[in-house]
């Protein structure tokens, strides 16, 4: 099978999150940087982005820059695939978004036939004065709970910049997967970070450590967690917030839905703040879904099972 | 049991394991097809929990409900609605994520006509689909918007029997103003309607009425018999002033009027 071939294969894994996909071929004409296992098929630069890429002996180096005042409405697509069934790949991505600037980052993370596959990512993302940066990051791991992932980001948003984070496991199977994020937001940031998963097996396990550090003045965060955990999976969500800045505001939201025998999930919102002026909570509601919500799509026709899955569908 | 009675309730009663007492005791009353009946009462007399015993969320300790003549007393909620019964609830619920598209399109059979009953049922609720078909059925909804959202489900579902749980608690007043209109489309619909309310301005659509006090049925009968012994009964000499039925309140005061003249109150 040729790269590029490969690569379509990668992609149309993830038509089940609605995406079109041809904005993400080799042949679009947008930035991207693609990988099939630990090799960089596609390289395409636009002005003012820089992307390079380096390959080592289990994985590669990404580096991107998107360069000051650069506003680019299109997403710079970055593209971690593997369609082997075993193996292990590593990124190490660094990215940096100059001041005045504006992006959005797709990453797609696809392992359509993983047995016996692990993908680690250990990234740095700096992001400058008064930008706007977008990243979504999608996974699929197919439907053998054959995968290990495990990324882990240190992000650091800069003065009057906004950064929002949306990351999103819920079509296929989950495998083990263990997420730390740690953002740092300095003045007047703004900080919006959403994670959602889906365990749907006894084989499913993930756990999210999501954290906004406030660190400067008037910085302000909301982290929004919401998973459902059906016929046995397992998720723990831990969210953090530290409000370590005068006037710095954050919240932190964790809903979870657990349904069926041996399905296991856990909310640990952990909140701390070091000036009297900061304002940080939390919310978590875990357990069945809301009776309100199930008796109104009952009335309509819907039996039990299909108003759970419908709720749990929409939510996540 | 006449042929034209739709629903039928016989004598159910309700306990309350919080209160230690029925809540509804030995209810009976008669909803006849293709009519608009009201449940009238005072705040906390048991009329939502009736409505909840219909739908089946809430299950009687005794007594039957009967449904174009089968006892439905123990179906499920799903059975009850694939039967033809649905309710439009006080206080709707909202879902993350949920458009208001598929919301009101849940209830619909056939799934080639969900586009065109979930416009059309918009529509009679004074919601223009261009705008609220892709919102969400969540809380950047109005208190109002969601009322009429639910409303507007139940037009898309066509059901045999619509419970509608105080409709017009939020509404503000010019869709008030419509609700003459939208009840008049639901019967052109041949969808018959149980109103639960304690508004005389929206029970007086109906046809027939049941007044409900203290958990137990007063009296079944037209509404403005029913209205006059709710007066009489909550001790009121008239009827609150509503400016958009002044005429119908007139009527029912000057009833009330002469009866307490002739000191029959």
């Amino acid at each position: 099978m040729s790269e590029r071939s490969d690569s379509s294969e990668i992609l149309n894994s993830l038509e089940k999150y609605d995406l079109d996909i041809s904005d993400y071929l080799p042949s679009h004409s947008g930035p991207k940087l693609v990988l099939n296992f630990n090799k960089i098929t596609t390289v395409s630069e636009v002005e003012g982005i820089i992307l390079k890429g380096r390959e080592i002996e289990n994985g590669i180096i990404a580096d991107i820059v998107i360069k000051e005042g650069t506003v680019f409405e299109d997403p710079i697509h970055l593209c971690f695939g593997v369609n082997k069934e075993t193996g292990l790949q590593e990124i190490f991505p660094r990215i940096i978004a100059e001041d005045n600037s504006s992006v959005t980052l797709q990453a797609h993370c696809s392992f359509p036939n993983a047995k016996n596959l692990t993908h680690k990512m250990f990234g740095h993302i700096y992001v400058g004065k008064n930008c706007k940066f977008v990243y979504n990051e999608t996974h699929y791991h197919g439907e053998q709970n054959g995968a290990t992932v495990a990324p882990v980001s240190y992000v650091y948003v800069g003065e009057n910049s906004y950064f929002e984070n949306n990351f999103f496991l819920t079509q296929g199977t989950i495998g083990r997967m263990k997420i730390q994020i740690d953002i740092y937001a300095f003045k007047d940031s703004r900080i919006n970070s959403n994670v959602k998963a889906f365990g749907k097996n006894s084989l499913d396990s993930i756990r999210v450590r999501d954290a906004v550090f406030l660190e400067g003045e008037n910085a302000r965060s909301i982290i929004k967690m919401k998973a459902a955990a059906i016929g046995g999976g397992e998720v723990m969500m831990f969210g953090i917030t530290e409000g370590n800045a005068a006037n710095t505001t954050g919240h932190v939201d964790c809903t979870e839905i657990v349904k069926d025998r041996g399905s296991r999930c856990r909310a640990i919102p952990l909140i701390r703040a070091t000036d009297e002026s900061c304002h940080i909570t939390h919310e978590a509601s875990l357990g069945k879904v809301d009776s309100a919500q199930l008796n109104a799509l009952m009335a309509r026709g819907l039996d039990e099972d299909e108003a759970t899955d419908l709720i749990i569908k929409n939510m996540l | 049991m006449s042929s034209d009675v739709l629903l039928s309730v016989k004598d159910i009663s309700i306990f309350s394991e919080d209160r230690q007492c029925n809540i509804v005791d030995t209810i009976s009353f008669d909803v006849i097809e293709g009519s608009i009946h009201s449940i009238i009462g005072p705040n906390g007399a048991g009329k939502s929990t009736i409505g909840y015993a219909i739908m089946g969320i809430y299950h009687p300790c005794s007594g039957k409900i009967f449904f174009e003549g089968e006892n439905i007393s123990d179906l499920t909620i799903t059975e009850r609605a694939k039967r033809g019964i649905t309710l439009a609830w006080q206080t709707p619920a909202r879902f993350d994520g949920l458009s208001v598209y598929d919301y009101i399109g849940v209830g619909v059979k056939d799934k080639n006509l969900i586009e065109q009953r979930v416009t059309e049922a918009l529509e009679i609720v004074n919601l223009n689909p261009d705008i609220y078909l892709k919102r969400k059925v969540d809380a950047n909804l109005s208190g109002g918007e969601r009322k009429r959202i639910e409303l507007a489900s139940v037009i898309a579902m066509r059901p045999k029997l619509v419970i509608l749980d105080e409709a017009e608690a939020g509404m503000d007043l010019i869709v008030l103003e419509s609700f003459m209109d939208i009840f008049n489309k639901i019967k052109e619909l041949r969808m018959t309607i149980l109103i639960i309310t304690h508004r005389e301005d929206i029970g007086m659509v109906s046809d027939n009425s049941t007044l409900i006090w203290d958990g137990k049925v007063l009296a079944n009968g037209s509404f403005r018999d029913i209205m006059v012994l709710y007066c009489q009964k909550a001790g009121l000499k008239k009827i609150c002033s509503r400016t958009l039925f002044n005429q119908f309140d007139e009527s029912v005061d000057k009833i009330i009027e002469e009866e307490t003249r002739e000191n029959k109150i």
